[in-house]
């Protein structure tokens, strides 16, 4: 705090001085003494600084008072030592007195003066530098000395300097930051021997009285020693060439010159000769050179070559060198290097390259013979691949690869004792491919090959099926006689069982017996019928009709049979004793009988035009509105009738078969011997009619007397309103039937005309006679119509066919429903 | 060298500017002029145990090719001047069996039929070219 005020009130001064000064006016600063000196201890001098101005010239005096004296005295002298100086001399100085200067600065305002300055003359003797330094340098002996000299410092009475200073000098060479300093002593010269030559040195000198400081030193003087002269070290001979072997150069290389200018004289002498020759050209070939002619150039001897420099301090002279020209010869890079492609008869081309030997080499006359040599590399290659290539000045290349670049030098030498060239400057080469060519090729050859497995495999997924069914034929299924599927399915064993013909399980003879009852039906270019009183094993031949897939019926290639079935079946060769009609249904929306031939071979329904072929099938297209006809035949041995129809609408069920005459055990007969039960066909959803077989395990017996061949039956069709009624009539026994409808449906096969009870199916025998109105029902009249023209599609059909049938009997070619159809009422 | 007297061009214009007939006499008492010297060689080195083999037989082979050679020179340039060739051999015969070629020491001895070789190879060379300039000259 207190400082702060009194800095504050310094402040405040302050600014009223600078204030009253800016004014103007105000007395003067303080003046200051800076310095008294004396040069020889007799005189002396003293300086002083002025203070401020305080606006006004000031006055300076100076007073000073020997000690101990009370007297003030007045500066005597106030000019000779300068401004604001005082200058004592010799009266007024006393060296063993102290001296109180003060200097008083005075102007009109006022006055101020300074500190009291106690001088003691002894204390402040400093002389001034010596003067006039002069060098010099002296060599001799290889030595170089160093020569300096300098005067005194003047003083202003100059008669009375007889001071006897005491000098030092000091020299440093110039690059140097260290200096040497050598005491002199009294004497103004010195010697300086130790000296770097070739050095530029530096030199000052400075003096002192007893007394008192050293003087500053002299101003510098500069000197450059000589360097030293030596005599000219040894050259030495580099090399000599001759580049054809009709003239050659030396080169040599001068060594350190001492210091001056050195000349270099080549001397040479021959073998065989004492004369020493001196070289006849040092130009020709550059520097440190020499360059001999034809003229001077003699093969097969031997020259002494020598080479002398010389200076001033002396010369040196190198080894000799023994050169024999013959051997030294190394040509120039061969030259004019051409290349050309050249295609052979093979596809790959190759490369020749041409050259031509350098221009100064004589290879017309055979003085000098050369042998080339080329290196080829691959450009990002690391490793030459060097080719020898003898004296020819060409060369083929055929192993180089189309696309890649390459480069390639070459280089020669004399056949005889000689130096390689250098490589001649690198040639590139770079082969065309033609390898796009064969990029296109392999391009094309890869979309074909894509496109045709494209093809293949499109191929492949579109028939897949039947590829795969032609390569591996599905294996049958096992098809035990009897066994239907639904019964299996439902779990029914007692249907099942029956089914299969057999009242109690294992199959007792009874089976067999039945079985042996049944006749093989077979076509026409088969055999005969034979009663069959094999095991169900034995191939039991369904003749077949086959009927086209026109007629609308469903033929055996129809798709819309049962195609599944008649595939599966179709290549069996082992004979099945029953054939299970099955009707099941095939799709959804579409009811259909499916029957489905249990018969070996005999497929059911997809007949192809196979001899002997039992074609059973079930077609369902018929919308439900449709009266259906069944054809429905049995064949053979286990005519079982197994319809399972769920949504049987009306479909007709075709059941071909061929008839040769041949007589058919009343299937019916025994079908419903077998046939457990009837499979019923369910009134499907609204219109769709049923057909029902029921047979009655019982009764059928009966009606059946006459085991005679059947044909087939055909289910006509079905009356949707009614229940149809498979009918199974037979030709002969025309008479009974009487619900045959199907007027005019001379059919050789059974139809079905009508539907009974719900449950019955009649089944009409088609007669030869087209007129006979079998026993049809009325109800199937009234179907007639569509049925008719079906009828008569079938007719067409079946007029062929039996046409072609042998038949013996006339024996319809279906089985004849009718016999039992009283059962089923 | 013993054929050192010889006077043989040591240049290329002075070897073109001689006759052919006088730079195959030179070849010739070349040839014939070191047929001595190599077969003493030959023996010498034989006692040489320190030789290796290959030395030997190739010491051998070089008295036989120079033979050959000279035989060779003879019949092919024999036909331009019998009685010129009949002199080198006697020249050449004469070097042969001079005082230096038989106190040669083996050092000056391959030194020196390695400069005449040289000789020869090149005066073939020119005198072939001059004779059949067609290819490679």
């Amino acid at each position: 705090m207190k400082q702060r005020f009194i800095s504050s009130v310094q402040i405040i001064l302050q600014l009223v001085l600078t204030t009253v000064g800016l004014t103007g006016q105000s007395y003067p600063g303080k003046p200051q003494i800076i310095r008294c000196r004396s040069l020889e201890k007799e005189t002396f001098s003293c300086w002083w600084k002025p203070g401020s101005d305080g606006g006004r010239p000031n006055n300076y005096t100076l007073f000073y008072s020997k000690d101990s004296e009370e007297k003030i005295y007045e500066c005597p002298d106030y000019l000779t030592s300068g401004p604001n100086s005082c200058y004592f001399d010799k009266n007024h100085t006393n060296p063993w007195t102290t001296y109180i200067i003060t200097v008083m600065a005075t102007n009109e305002i006022g006055s101020n003066s300074s500190d009291p300055q106690h001088v003691d003359v002894t204390s402040i003797v400093q002389p001034d530098a010596p003067v006039n330094l002069s060098l010099e340098t002296n060599t001799s002996a290889n030595m170089s000395y160093l020569w300096a000299k300098w005067s005194p410092p003047p003083l202003a009475d100059a008669s009375s300097n007889s001071h006897e200073y005491h000098y030092e000098l000091r020299l440093k060479p110039e690059e140097k930051e260290e200096w040497e300093t050598v005491s002199v002593g009294m004497q103004t010269h010195y010697e300086v021997t130790s000296l770097q030559a070739g050095a530029k040195y530096i030199v000052q000198v400075r003096c002192m009285l007893d007394l008192g400081e050293w003087s500053e030193w002299s101003s510098e003087r500069s000197i450059q020693i000589p360097k030293e002269r030596l005599p000219p070290e040894k050259p030495t001979i580099i090399k000599c060439r001759s580049p054809e072997k009709e003239t050659f150069t030396c080169w040599w290389k001068p060594a350190s010159d001492g210091g001056l200018s050195t000349s270099h004289t080549l001397l040479y002498s021959k073998e065989g000769e004492e004369k020493v020759y001196e070289c006849p050209d040092y130009k020709t070939a550059g520097p440190n050179s020499c360059y001999f002619d034809k003229k001077h150039t003699s093969f097969w001897t031997i020259y002494n070559i020598t080479v002398r420099a010389t200076n001033e301090m002396g010369s040196n002279v190198s080894d000799p060198h023994y050169v024999d020209v013959t051997y030294i010869v190394q040509p120039d890079p061969p030259v004019n290097i051409t290349l050309e492609l050249k295609k052979s008869i093979k596809r790959k081309p190759y490369l020749v390259l041409t050259w031509s030997p350098p221009p100064l080499a004589d290879v017309r006359s055979g003085w000098l013979t050369l042998e080339y040599e080329l290196r080829l590399k691959p450009e990002e290659g690391e490793e030459w691949e060097t080719i020898f290539v003898g004296q020819q000045t060409q060369c083929k290349m055929f192993s180089l690869n189309p696309g890649k670049r390459y480069i390639v030098q070459i280089h020669c030498k004399p056949d005889h004792h000689g130096l390689w060239s250098e490589w001649s400057p690198e040639m590139y080469i770079e082969i065309p491919t033609g390898e796009v060519k064969d990029v296109v090729v392999w391009i094309i050859v890869g979309v074909l090959s894509s496109l045709i497995c494209l093809i293949m495999s499109w191929i492949m997924i579109l028939k897949g099926y039947r590829m795969m069914a032609f390569i591996l034929p599905p294996v049958p299924g096992p098809k035990i006689k009897g066994i239907d599927t639904h019964l299996l399915e439902t779990g029914k064993s007692e249907e099942l069982l029956s089914a299969l013909g057999c009242h109690g399980f294992p199959p007792t003879s009874d089976c067999e017996e039945l079985l042996i009852e049944y006749l093989e039906v077979e076509d026409s270019e088969d055999q005969q019928l034979m009663p069959n009183h094999d095991t169900p094993s034995k191939n039991t031949k369904i003749i077949l009709k086959e009927t086209d897939s026109d007629s609308g019926r469903g033929s055996c290639d129809s798709p819309s049979l049962l195609p599944v079935k008649c595939r599966e079946s179709r290549g069996l060769p082992s004979a099945l004793q029953t054939q299970d009609i099955r009707a099941k249904e095939k799709k959804g929306g579409k009811e259909s009988w499916e029957a489905q031939c249990m018969v070996s071979e005999q497929k059911t329904l997809p007949c192809n035009s196979e001899s002997t072929k039992s074609c059973t099938w079930l077609a369902a297209q018929l919308p439900s509105n449709q009266p259906a006809m069944f054809a429905y035949h049995s064949t053979v041995e286990a005519f079982k009738i197994t319809l399972n129809t769920t949504n049987v609408n009306t479909s007709p069920v075709w059941v071909g078969n061929e008839e040769n005459g041949q007589p058919l055990y009343p299937i019916a007969e025994t079908v419903y011997d077998d046939v457990e039960k009837i499979s019923e066909m369910e009134n499907s959803k609204t219109d769709q009619t049923t057909v029902q077989i029921r047979q009655n395990q019982h009764n059928h017996k009966s009606p059946f007397l006459n085991p005679k061949l059947m044909d087939y039956v055909e289910v006509h069709k079905i009356r949707q309103d009614e229940k149809p009624t498979l009918l199974l009539k037979h030709k002969e026994n025309s008479g009974k039937t009487k619900k045959c409808s199907v007027p005019g449906t001379n059919k050789e096969y059974t139809k079905v005309s009508t539907v009974v009870d719900h449950h019955i199916l009649v089944l009409l025998p088609d007669q030869r006679t087209q007129n006979t109105p079998v026993s049809q029902e009325p109800v199937a009249e009234t179907s007639q119509n569509p049925q008719q023209t079906q009828a008569e599609k079938n007719t067409s059909y079946s007029t062929t066919t039996p046409s072609d049938s042998r038949r013996d009997t006339s024996g319809s070619d279906y089985m004849d429903p009718s016999s039992f159809m009283p059962s089923f009422k | 060298c013993h054929t050192s007297g010889m006077l043989t061009p040591n240049g290329k214009e002075y070897a073109q500017k001689i006759p052919r007939e006088e730079l195959t006499h030179l070849i010739l008492k070349l040839l014939q002029a070191w047929k001595e010297p190599l077969s003493h060689f030959n023996q010498h080195i034989e006692h040489h145990q320190e030789l290796p083999d290959d030395s030997l037989s190739k010491a051998k082979q070089i008295s036989n090719m120079v033979h050959e050679l000279k035989t060779g020179v003879e019949k092919s340039m024999g036909i331009i001047s019998n009685s010129l060739n009949g002199m080198a051999s006697s020249e050449g015969t004469a070097l042969s069996i001079s005082n230096e070629a038989n106190t040669m020491s083996d050092s000056d001895f391959i030194h020196c039929f390695r400069r005449d070789s040289n000789k020869v190879q090149s005066y073939l060379k020119i005198l072939k070219c001059r004779i059949m300039p067609e290819n490679s000259c």
